[in-house]
């Protein structure tokens, strides 16, 4: 699927600020299941945008503007085409979980960090969960787990702790993926927060037809690594495998590792936020039918 | 008619004075000069040595007692020397810690991580260690100094044995007391000294300078710009600061003294903004970049790892080495010297064990009370314990922490550290030393001669850190030639 995503965030300041410096992670990561076409990064004020690939292998773009503005506007453009992901494998031993090689490759996925830090309620949750015996089981139980919560906003924020999510059974997208990377710790899989789009009906109209654009937020979802196979992404908000429609930006230990936007400025506080996030599919054929096609003129 | 020696009892340790038949060689002509002083001499050089340090203002505030008290770091009168064949030994280990741990962080984090692949460091250790700073993997520091400046802790075993407490990579501090106590050495004791053939450390402002400029971006061009970047007046080592910025004939800058302008550094002047190449920052990782680290911190400079990264400027030392300094990673600088350089140490480590092995960890337990046990990503001489020296009570304490976090600690045999007569109320008495040689890197290495030396003014205490109170002594590096004794 081929899908144009714009990304907009665009800071009102009470009055000017000036000497701001930000770093931005907005752009889709190339990796087995997505392909990055473009991505262009526009502010305004003007700045320079310089990128690096940060540790955990997801490109930030960085600027700084000295003078005084009123208004800081960062427009993230991008097209991306998307593949399909294969299927998870039908069964995998639990101790494959205990194998040393497999735990100390993937230990920073297996340890607390800042937003998943569990207590006993979210370790028993995730305990009940382990019965299973299987780690495609146990993978799915814990996913179906969180996936019954409710979707709700305005209850939470960033810092929210995974056992208030678990207690009042409800949040939002990074409340899910941080709940259930916590749960998966707890049961030693590792397991990863993922940062990114989300390509989904409009709410409002219903849109989903080619060229219409439509109005979505970031998203977040979570990876498991299983032992022998590679690491399985599941979307616990939605309660469903991550696939076409999902957009990766960069993955980490949390939402601290891929925030989107980090900066600082000099001047009052007071300030609004507006984020939005438009996406657009394109008609083109999947990528695999294409390259199929050219292989068979030749 | 007696003498400030006579009394003297080396107790069983390795005196660095005094051995079997009597004073070392290189001890000689300093111990005959110190016997013909009267009383009263000796008091009246004391004053002059206080006056000394009053006038500079040297203090160093003792975190953990009355907040805001400044003492003065007491220097000795009793120098301590070394001879030049000695000086040698601990020259040429010092360098080779520094260049194998530079080769190591260089590895880490712009390198392939070869130590971890090939299994000389666990991964998961690196991975835990509270100094591994995710935030700095792919910032280019030019000749890999990532360790510009290192202090390496050094004691001396009851065989007289040079062996590594501790490597401190991050701030090292207390250069400012070896020279401060060299100038005043010289006037305190001025013929003493002048006998001596004593190597200068006056130079460590140029040398340091020099490696400052040689690890300047490329783009700086002939004449590169460095700043000492301090945290402001209310830190422990301002006083050291300010006292490099002078040493060098820098500017001593705060955070809000610098602005990032497109991913570079520029320093606010009267005359408008000067381009900066190479920070010397006393600033801790914590808070040097409130983009990228704390957002709290207003100590640092917003922008300044954005343009490090895209090599305009240079942070010294580098961001990350704690990760080296760890002092569980202290355990295998050994193999990584191996590793790097395929060389065999030559200073060896004090016997250390890591915790987190089941058997490994009830043994020391067991053990408690004969062990030395530190935080591994303490420094200063903080939250550890003595065991021979501790309570029961305290006892418990380290066993539930080391308990709840193996990883959190190492336990060390304790050392005997060596002692050496320390002027104590008008009386000489054996304390424990340590030493803190300082090497810079730049293109190469280069030791400082001598450094550093600690003296736990406590009778019996084994701890000799600044910040735990204790004193120090002008250590004195023989030239080749000397043998001590004064004459040639």
């Amino acid at each position: 699927m081929r899908l144009d995503i714009r990304y907009t965030t665009r800071f009102r300041y009470g009055a000017p600020v000036a000497e701001s410096q930000n770093e931005l992670r907005a752009c889709p990561a190339t990796d087995p299941h997505q392909w990055l076409v473009h991505y262009h990064v526009t502010t305004t004020p003007s700045s320079r945008v310089t990128s690096y690939t940060d540790y955990w292998g997801t490109r930030v773009d960085t600027f700084g503007i000295r003078a005084p503005h009123d208004v800081l506007e960062v427009v993230a453009e991008a097209t991306v085409e998307t593949g399909p992901r294969p299927d998870a494998p039908s069964s995998v031993p639990m101790q494959a979980l205990r194998d040393q090689a497999f735990m100390d490759r993937h230990l920073e996925y297996l340890q607390p960090s800042a937003h998943v830090e569990w207590g006993p309620s979210v370790g028993s949750a995730a305990q009940a969960c382990a019965d299973a015996g299987d780690v495609i089981d146990v993978v799915y139980a814990v996913h179906h787990h969180v996936a019954g919560f409710e979707y709700r906003t305005g209850q939470t924020y960033v810092g929210v702790g995974v056992d208030e999510v678990e207690s009042q059974r409800a949040g939002v997208c990074q409340d899910f993926a941080h709940l259930a990377v916590a749960m998966y710790r707890e049961l030693g899989i590792p397991a990863r927060y993922v940062s990114g789009y989300l390509f989904t009906v409009d709410d409002a109209t219903g849109a989903d037809s080619e060229l219409d654009e439509v109005e979505v937020e970031t998203h977040a979802w979570v990876e498991v690594a299983i032992p022998g196979w590679g690491w399985l992404a599941l979307d616990p908000t939605n309660s469903q495998n991550v696939g076409e429609r999902h957009v990766t930006i960069g993955r980490g230990r949390d939402y601290d590792d891929v925030s989107p936007f980090r900066g600082v400025f000099s001047g009052p506080r007071e300030h609004e936020l507006e984020v939005t996030v438009a996406m657009r599919r394109l008609a083109v054929e999947p990528l695999g039918e294409r390259l199929a096609a050219e292989q068979s003129q030749q | 008619m007696g003498d400030l020696f006579d009394d003297y009892d080396r107790e069983g340790f390795f005196d660095e004075v005094f051995a079997d038949p009597g004073v070392r060689t290189h001890y000689q002509g300093v111990v005959e000069r110190l016997r013909r002083l009267s009383p009263t001499d000796l008091e009246r050089r004391e004053r002059i040595r206080d006056g000394i340090f009053r006038s500079a203002g040297i203090t160093f505030t003792v975190y953990g007692e009355d907040a805001g008290i400044e003492r003065t770091f007491p220097m000795d009168l009793l120098p301590r020397i070394i001879p030049a064949q000695e000086w040698e030994v601990v020259e040429r280990g010092v360098a080779q810690r520094v260049t194998a741990l530079n080769r190591f962080l260089e590895d880490l984090y712009v390198g392939e991580q070869a130590a971890i692949h090939d299994g000389v460091v666990p991964r998961w250790l690196i991975h835990t260690a509270e100094g591994f700073r995710r935030e700095a993997f792919g910032i280019p520091v030019p000749h890999g100094a990532r360790c510009l400046v290192s202090g390496v802790d050094l004691v001396r075993d009851h065989e007289g044995t040079y062996r590594v407490l501790e490597d401190n990579l991050r701030n090292p501090s207390g250069i400012s007391y070896v020279l401060e106590n060299r100038a005043a050495m010289t006037r305190v004791l001025p013929v003493a000294f002048a006998e001596q053939h004593v190597q200068p450390v006056d130079h460590y402002g140029p040398m340091l300078l020099r490696a400052l400029r040689e690890v300047a971006p490329p783009a700086a061009g002939e004449h590169p710009v460095a700043v000492v970047l301090t945290p402001g007046v209310y830190n422990s080592a301002y006083f050291e600061h300010a006292f490099l910025a002078r040493q060098m004939g820098v500017e001593l800058v705060e955070g809000r003294d610098l602005v990032v302008d497109e991913h570079v550094v520029h320093m606010r002047t009267t005359r408008g903004l000067q381009r900066v190449d190479v920070i010397y920052r006393r600033i801790d990782d914590d808070f040097l970049d409130p983009v990228v680290f704390r957002p709290d911190s207003t100590l640092g400079v917003p922008g300044l790892l954005s343009a490090a990264r895209a090599g305009n400027v240079t942070i010294v030392n580098a961001v990350g080495n704690g990760v080296a300094d760890d002092k569980a990673v202290y355990a295998f600088v050994p193999d990584l010297i191996r590793f790097y350089l395929g060389e065999e140490p030559i200073l060896p480590n004090v016997d250390t064990y890591l915790l987190w092995e089941d058997e490994q960890r009830e043994h020391v337990l067991d053990r408690l009370d004969e062990l030395v046990v530190k935080p591994v990503a303490e420094s200063g001489g903080y939250g550890m314990l003595i065991g021979p020296a501790a309570s029961g009570e305290e006892i418990e304490v380290f066993r539930d922490r080391v308990r709840a976090d193996p990883r959190g600690y190492i336990a060390q045999e304790v050392v005997a550290l060596s002692r050496h007569p320390t002027l104590i109320d008008g009386r000489v008495e054996g304390r424990h030393i340590d030493l803190r040689p300082f090497a810079i890197a730049g293109e190469s290495v280069e030791v400082l001669p001598g450094g550093l030396t600690r003296v736990a003014l406590r009778r019996g205490s084994l701890v000799v850190n600044s910040s735990q109170g204790g004193g120090s002594k002008d250590t004195w590096v023989l030239e080749d030639d000397a043998d001590g004794t004064g004459g040639r």
